[in-house]
């Protein structure tokens, strides 16, 4: 039984969003307990993989039982490397479930189940992703996640939401035919589709490992996802998409389609390419560290500047990616930075997915889109803005909560490196986070000053965005569930961080090129 | 203008980086070259599908063995994205409630070839040429094995004599023959047929899409010829959902959501 949970983890949101477009459309309130209960099987699925894997090591999975010759068939693998990830997506994807009960049940209520079925499609794409085995069926499974989070970014009633979603699909059409044009170029050179057997032939091959078409393939494969995580230069629909989108809409893309790119990188640099070819072979990791320390200090400084409380939070999604990315390419000896970049993927998954629900609930509840709108918010919603306030200070990096360990992390392997501008980044980083954060707290605990108080206004927003109810109602409990979770989450994560590191780093034992590697830096002046 | 000129900048690029790569490659038609002959070292995975496939599956058409068997599982999202492709349509661009009034689908006369004449020639057209475009459709779904085909083109094929009837008539007509909770019930049921295939075969012990063990309900005297039948299964869930989700983006867009009158 337990070997058929890669096919479960892709089938129980299939069959449940099928089932939501079946009857969802009669009565609204079934389509919650359908992917619900779907969505809670895929995290028992998850929890019960993750065990496997750890136990037992990984698993392979063959869909049709296609297994000899490698790569006539499409293979699944879950391992040290993507279970952990597994589990952050179903629990987010149930948090967010909760949320989405009466965000979307008030307004646009007959559209209720689409919601739903884009929802657990995009769910089922996200899981295939982390998955997949093969190169092409990843891409495949890109399509799916791509083309319902445009569908899902759109839906909203605002028309910039609309614009925003245009936007992001000509980007993401472009990062996925990127991709494809990548995996092209290696099918043309290898042969293969299925990422082991590219690895072995690159491995074995060196006249192709070497070859132009290969390099070129790993420069199309990596921009093309470099869009889809909104990696700096790159960056630019997810601001627009992610803060004018429905509220339980950011709050599932903002934690996840950036942090599974960010691990489609990871999992393309370790599995595909191998470690030893992208850091020696290559030799880009010093420049690519660089792009990454501007993309932390433009994130910061872009997110300094808003006024809007998604908005910056968007910003800081743009400085987390650079943290992620960074960390990849840092190519220390004990791969620490390697490590804090997995271990931020959870992190900041946990993190987004807090900030993000408190800002819905701030906007749904109290009608605060921008700063200053929180004035006073401890008081009226206290339990809301603690929340916000352990999701804010992870962001800055205060232990006991993970944001400070997968710093300490990434700033362990930037030490190992010698990246000190990374490092520099990373600590000039928390400073600017600090300074946002604590802006938002004096407003929230102290009140504006009226000297720069309610002169803003809303002139910048169409007048058909203000849709939001200005009666301040208490937040409900299916918003505050899911965010006072999440608040707990982080602090375990945090707490925890000894064990999940030491199981991420399970994986790297695994990998036969490490020690290759290890050997070849030291060769190195 | 700057944008542009910007544009033109990065086309460049991307191009002359894409050409700079090509010099590598095998020559063209080679046949030895990776793609087809593999690497030596490893086992080719096309020399598989072209020495075997037959064998495995008893089907000819070596693209639609590859399509719905062994790749079968990324047929399945391709599917997926067909539906979900279709679902997005809808949430955006479906007005639902607050309609002014429910639009009677009853047939008002024979709109056909009533009016001008410009419409009788039309309208005359469309009624010869739907059922043989259905027909030949049909074909196209149940021949994949043996020919150029399968459920995708054939699916199309079929979708656009649906729309033909709305060009040639109004959407009404159209949607008369398949209305709305009917194409989404269609496009739902294509894709529950395709996964029930890969769920039987885990009920019976094997993975996913393992269409083989799935000889004794099938009716066939071994693996090779329930997958043979098997993918047939599969590409006519697959041409249901591609006929409905075709309609249904042409209705939804042509109407702008509202699914009357139409262009």
């Amino acid at each position: 039984m337990v070997d058929q949970i890669p096919a479960l983890l892709v089938l129980a949101p299939l069959f449940g969003a099928l089932l939501v477009a079946l009857i969802g459309h009669r009565d609204h309130r079934v389509c919650f307990p359908i992917a619900l209960a779907s969505l809670s099987v895929t995290l028992i699925g998850a929890i019960a993989a993750a065990q496997h894997v750890f136990t037992n090591g990984p698993m392979d999975y063959f869909v049709g039982g296609w297994e000899k010759p490698l790569g006539i068939g499409i293979h699944l693998r879950i391992d040290a490397l993507n279970a952990l990830l597994l589990i952050a997506i179903a629990t987010v994807a149930v948090l967010v479930s909760f949320f989405s009960i009466r965000r979307i049940g008030e307004k646009n209520a007959e559209k209720t189940h689409y919601f739903y079925i884009l929802f657990l499609l995009l769910c089922l794409g996200l899981f295939g992703i982390t998955i997949a085995g093969d190169a092409f069926n990843l891409f495949v499974l890109v399509e799916v996640s791509s083309l319902t989070s445009y569908g899902l970014i759109a839906m909203g009633s605002s028309r910039r939401g609309t614009y925003a979603a245009f936007n992001y699909l000509l980007m993401g059409t472009v990062g996925a035919s990127f991709y494809l044009l990548g995996v092209g170029y290696l099918y043309l050179t290898t042969g293969s589709l299925n990422m082991q057997e590219i690895h072995a032939i690159l491995g074995t091959n060196p006249e192709i490992a070497e070859s132009k078409a290969v390099t070129i393939a790993f420069i199309f494969i990596l921009v093309g996802i470099w869009i889809k995580m909104a990696f700096f230069p790159l960056y630019g629909w997810l601001p627009n998409a992610y803060s004018y989108c429905p509220s339980s809409t950011a709050c599932f893309l903002a934690p996840l389609m950036t942090k599974v790119s960010v691990y489609v990188m990871i999992r393309v640099m370790i599995s595909v390419f191998g470690l030893e070819w992208v850091f020696v072979s290559l030799g880009w990791s010093n420049l690519i560290v660089v792009l990454a320390v501007i993309a932390i200090l433009a994130g910061s400084v872009l997110a300094l500047a808003q006024r809007e409380i998604k908005k910056m939070l968007c910003y800081l999604i743009v400085a987390e990616v650079g943290y992620m990315v960074g960390g990849a390419w840092l190519a220390d000896e004990e791969l620490w930075g390697l490590t804090g970049s997995l271990y931020h993927i959870l992190a900041d998954a946990a993190m987004t997915l807090c900030l993000f629900l408190a800002a819905g609930i701030f906007v749904k509840s109290f009608g605060a889109r921008d700063i200053n709108d929180l004035d006073g918010m401890f008081k009226k919603a206290p339990w809301v803005m603690a929340a916000f306030a352990i999701g804010a200070l992870s962001m800055i990096g205060v232990p006991p909560t993970c944001g400070f360990f997968s710093k300490f992390y990434l700033i362990r392997g930037g030490i190992d490196a010698g990246h000190w501008e990374f490092v520099a980044a990373l600590l000039i980083s928390s400073l600017v986070n600090a300074v946002l954060f604590f802006r938002i707290f004096e407003i929230a605990f102290f009140g504006n000053k009226p000297a720069e108080g309610h002169d803003h206004g809303h002139d910048d927003h169409e007048a058909e965005e203000i849709t939001i109810v200005r009666n301040e109602a208490p937040p409900a409990w299916s918003g505050l569930f899911p965010l006072l979770t999440s608040a707990v989450i982080i602090v375990l994560i945090g707490i925890f961080n000894g064990p999940i590191v030491a199981l991420i780093r399970t994986f790297f034992e695994e990998l036969p090129t490490v020690t290759l590697l290890h050997s070849t830096l030291t060769l190195l002046p | 203008m700057l944008s542009k000129v910007f544009a033109t900048i990065a086309v460049a690029i991307t191009g002359s980086i894409l050409l700079y790569g090509v010099s590598d490659f095998p020559a063209f038609g080679d046949p030895h070259s990776p793609a087809n002959a593999g690497v030596p070292g490893s086992e080719s995975v096309s020399l598989y599908f072209i020495e075997e496939s037959y064998k495995d599956t008893k089907v000819p058409n070596l693209v639609t063995s590859v399509l719905a068997d062994y790749r079968g599982y990324d047929t399945m999202f391709e599917t997926v994205v067909i539906f979900a492709a279709g679902m997005a349509i809808f949430a955006i661009l479906r007005v639902v409630g607050n309609k002014e009034e429910e639009v009677s689908r009853e047939p008002v006369e024979n709109s056909f070839t009533n009016g001008d004449h410009s419409r009788i020639i039309v309208g005359t057209t469309v009624r010869i040429v739907v059922p043989v475009i259905q027909l030949f459709a049909l074909y196209v779904v149940a021949h994949g094995h043996h020919s150029p085909g399968g459920g995708f083109q054939g699916g199309v094929i079929l979708g656009a004599s649906f729309i033909i009837i709305a060009l040639a008539e109004n959407l009404n007509a159209a949607l008369r023959r398949l209305s709305e909770q009917n194409y989404v019930r269609l496009a739902v049921v294509g894709i529950f047929i395709y996964a029930l295939f890969g769920v039987m075969a885990q009920v019976l012990g094997r993975n996913f899409l393992d269409y083989g063990v799935l000889a004794p309900l099938l009716f066939t005297d071994g693996p090779e010829m329930a997958r043979s039948h098997s993918m047939l299964g599969v590409e006519v869930g697959v041409a249901f959902t591609v006929t409905a989700i075709m309609f249904a983006i042409y209705a939804n867009l042509s109407s702008r959501g509202q699914l009357e009158k139409g262009l």
